[in-house]
């Protein structure tokens, strides 16, 4: 079996099933995928909502994306197993080796530090790749647009200015 | 916190988007595509920072065109209806920076988090931990981020703006984005 799908197959399946999440036959709803975090915080932490209004704010869409995302797991894990073939309990990633450093500790800090800018970020504008790339901008939604256009932005420049260029590792 | 996670699908089980049969489908579906197409990588996200991958701007580009278009159809022929997001200008720009940041030092985003996870990544579990812990914080602080993101100016999108035009401008706009996503030049950062 071919390891690896084609972007424009990706890209493909990925429309049809934003499409069929859309669709009334579907969840009459767009996918999103960083409501589930802080509802899973409060679950973690026993927050009671009570006294917290965001959690009653994300109460139904963080169940919603909770649920989903334990299906990605498994969908992630099976396809990992058994088409991919990648399965592997690694800590570095072989690019972060090649255009950061080789220590694990910076890797392991930096993700951390990573996950939680990305979850802040995302719950400041409603929403991540997920909601308001895919869904959002599918919608022609002039926030999503927004948004992706400065994380476009920044990606490239943080991109530019945190990884070495490479030109001494390739010799 | 056992029956708060049951009553997590009792939540979904009573609301009117999908049986959960549906949505654990939907996630499976999504598991697999982020999976296959291999773009949950570290190499593929952080790669496109770098400028050395251009798989995801690709993947991501011709998907949202191709959606755009069939989405408009599907509307207006009352099979879906629009979730417009409101626009908190404070919260888009400086969550988007920061979730922009984010997303080029760990590599993943919330959705190819998890699949990346299930493929063995154990230092995306760390990262995991990290944005638990940015939930968290976001939950706790709510009324002080609320004043960061600021008033919303509507959610105004392509059909409300261009009235009388709207399907002119949701052609341009998909058609746009396939022709984008057909000549960023294909590069690969590959591990292989």
């Amino acid at each position: 079996m071919i390891r690896k799908m084609p972007w424009w197959l990706g890209g493909i399946l990925m429309a049809g099933l934003l499409l069929f999440a859309f669709s009334h036959i579907g969840a009459s709803r767009p996918i999103g995928a960083s409501t589930y975090v802080p509802y899973f915080a409060g679950i973690l932490f026993n927050l009671d909502p009570q006294e917290y209004p965001y959690l009653q704010e994300v109460n139904n869409a963080g169940a919603w994306e909770g649920v989903m995302l334990l299906g990605a797991l498994f969908g992630g894990f099976i396809t990992s197993v058994f088409i991919t073939k990648t399965f592997k309990f690694t800590v570095m990633p072989a690019g972060w080796k090649k255009y950061k450093n080789d220590s694990v500790l910076s890797r392991l800090f930096w993700s951390f530090l990573g996950g939680f800018l990305l979850i802040v970020g995302a719950r400041l504008a409603g929403g991540c790749t997920s909601g308001h790339f895919l869904s959002g901008m599918s919608q022609g939604a002039i926030s999503s647009m927004i948004f992706g256009g400065v994380v476009l932005i920044t990606v490239l420049v943080t991109g530019k200015l945190f990884y070495k260029s490479g030109a001494e590792n390739d010799r | 916190m056992i029956d708060r996670i049951l009553s997590m699908f009792t939540t979904v089980g009573h609301e009117p988007h999908g049986s959960i049969l549906v949505i654990l489908f939907i996630g499976f579906v999504f598991g697999f595509i982020l999976q296959y197409t291999r773009v949950a990588e570290f190499d593929k996200i952080a790669g496109f920072a770098m400028m050395k991958d251009t798989i995801v701007p690709k993947m991501l580009f011709f998907a949202i065109g191709l959606t755009s278009i069939g989405l408009y159809f599907m509307v207006k022929m009352g099979y879906a209806e629009y979730h417009i997001k409101p626009i908190l200008l404070g919260g888009l720009v400086i969550g988007g920076i920061i979730f922009g940041i984010g997303m080029a030092i760990f590599g993943k985003c919330p959705g190819t988090g998890p699949v990346s996870i299930a493929d063995g990544r154990m230092d995306v579990l760390v990262g995991a931990i990290g944005g638990v812990l940015g939930g968290l914080i976001f939950t706790v602080y709510y009324d002080k981020f609320k004043l960061i993101m600021g008033k919303s100016l509507g959610k105004d999108s392509l059909t409300t703006i261009f009235t009388g035009h709207e399907s002119l401008a949701i052609f341009i706009f998909g058609i746009g984005l396939i022709v984008i996503s057909i000549i960023i030049p294909l590069r690969e950062l590959d591990e292989e």
